[in-house]
C-alpha cells in the first residue's frame, strides 16, 4: 500500500464481529462465550499458526468484555475455566 | 358462653395469643438478626420458643372451642374451608417462586455455569434413586391418608387410626430419606445457583413436610381422645388438603429439579 498523500488522513480499517443468527438477542454474552471457546478450540486442535482460527478470535476480540476474556485466560491456565476447550 | 345464640357465627372472646405471638414474632426476628450478625443464637431460640408455645396454646384454644364447645358450626366451617384454601394458594404462590427461580437459571445456564445445566462440576443425584423411592412414599402416604377420611366418614374408628397412623410414619421415613439424601449430597447449597435452588426449592419442601406431619399427628392423636365424629372432623380435612398439597409439590420437584434438572 503506497503512502497517504500529505495532508490527507490514513483511517485504519476498524470491523465488529457480524450478526449471527445463533445469538439474536441485544445480550450478545453468549456470543462473545463461543467466539472465546471457538477460537480455543479451533487452536487446540489445528495449531496457534491455523489462520481460519483467528476468526473466532476477532469475533471475542469484538464481543467480549475485555475483564472477561482476561478472566477466562487466568481460569484456563488454572484449570477452573467451566467451558469445554 | 351461656343461653341462647341467636345467630350461627362464632363471635371469639379475648385472648392472649395474637399479642403474645405477636411478641414472639418480634423476638424470633430480632434474634435472627443477633445470629446472622453477632454469631449469638440465645434470642432466637427464646424467639422460636415463644412461636412454639403460642401455636400449642392457641390452637388448644381452637380445639377446645371446636370440639367441647360447639363453636364449629356449618357457617363457620364455611369461613374455615376457604380460610384454608387461601391459605394453600398462598402456599402454592410461594412454591413458584422457587420454582421461577430454578427455571430462570436452568433453562439459560449463565456463560459462569458453562453453559450447561447442571453446572460444570456439579453432579446431581441419581433421580431414580432414593428420590424415586420418595415419590412413591409420599403418592403411598396420599391414598393412606385418604382411607382414613373414609374410614372417619364410616365411622370405623380403629382402622382410620391405623391407616393414619401409617400416613405419619410414611412421612417420616420421607424426612428421614431425605435427612440421609442431603447428608450424602455431593454438592452443598453454596455450589452455584444449582446449589442454591435445589436446596432452597427442596427444603422448604421438607419444612412443609414437617409441618404437614406434625398436622397429621395431632389429627391422630385428637382421633385417638374421639374429637371427631363421622361428619364433624375439619381439622383432619384441613391436614388432608394440606398433605395432598405438600405431595404435589414434590411431584413437581422431582419432574422438574431431580429428573429433569439432573
Amino acid at each position: 500500500m503506497s503512502d497517504p498523500e500529505p495532508g490527507t488522513y490514513k483511517v485504519a480499517e476498524v470491523k465488529t464481529a457480524p450478526f449471527d443468527a445463533r445469538f439474536p438477542n441485544t445480550n450478545q454474552a453468549r456470543y462473545c462465550w463461543q467466539g472465546y471457546i471457538d477460537f480455543h478450540r479451533c487452536t487446540n486442535i489445528r495449531g496457534e499458526d491455523y489462520e481460519p482460527c483467528q476468526y473466532f478470535k476477532h469475533v471475542y476480540r469484538a464481543m467480549c468484555p475485555k475483564s472477561w476474556s482476561d478472566m477466562w485466560d487466568e481460569q484456563r491456565e488454572s484449570g477452573t475455566f467451566a467451558g469445554r476447550v | 358462653m351461656t343461653g341462647y345464640q341467636p345467630h350461627p357465627w362464632h363471635l371469639v372472646e379475648p385472648s392472649p395469643w395474637p399479642l403474645v405471638g405477636g411478641s414472639a414474632a418480634f423476638t424470633l426476628t430480632v434474634g435472627l438478626v443477633m445470629w446472622f450478625h453477632y454469631n449469638s443464637i440465645s434470642l432466637m431460640i427464646l424467639g422460636l420458643v415463644m412461636i412454639v408455645a403460642t401455636m400449642i396454646q392457641w390452637w388448644r384454644d381452637v380445639i377446645r372451642e371446636a370440639t367441647f364447645q360447639g363453636c364449629h358450626t356449618s357457617y363457620v366451617l364455611s369461613g374455615l374451608r376457604r380460610g384454608m384454601v387461601l391459605f394453600i394458594v398462598s402456599e402454592v404462590f410461594f412454591f413458584l417462586a422457587f420454582f421461577w427461580a430454578f427455571f430462570h437459571s436452568s433453562l439459560a445456564p449463565t456463560v459462569e455455569l458453562g453453559v450447561t445445566w447442571p453446572p460444570v462440576g456439579v453432579h446431581p443425584l441419581n433421580a431414580f434413586a432414593v428420590p424415586l423411592l420418595n415419590t412413591a412414599v409420599l403418592l403411598s402416604s396420599g391414598v393412606t391418608v385418604t382411607w382414613a377420611h373414609h374410614a372417619l366418614m364410616e365411622g370405623k374408628r380403629t382402622e382410620a387410626i391405623q391407616s393414619l397412623a401409617i400416613t405419619v410414619m410414611l412421612g417420616l421415613y420421607f424426612t428421614g430419606l431425605q435427612a440421609w439424601e442431603y447428608y450424602e449430597a455431593p454438592f452443598t447449597i453454596a455450589d452455584s445457583v444449582y446449589g442454591s435452588t435445589f436446596f432452597v426449592a427442596t427444603g422448604f419442601h421438607g419444612l412443609h413436610v414437617i409441618i404437614g406431619s406434625t398436622f397429621l399427628m395431632v389429627c391422630l392423636g385428637r382421633q385417638v381422645f374421639y374429637h371427631y365424629t363421622s361428619s364433624h372432623h375439619f381439622g383432619f380435612e384441613a391436614a388432608a388438603w394440606y398433605w395432598h398439597f405438600v405431595d404435589v409439590v414434590w411431584l413437581f420437584l422431582y419432574v422438574c429439579i431431580y429428573w429433569w434438572g439432573s
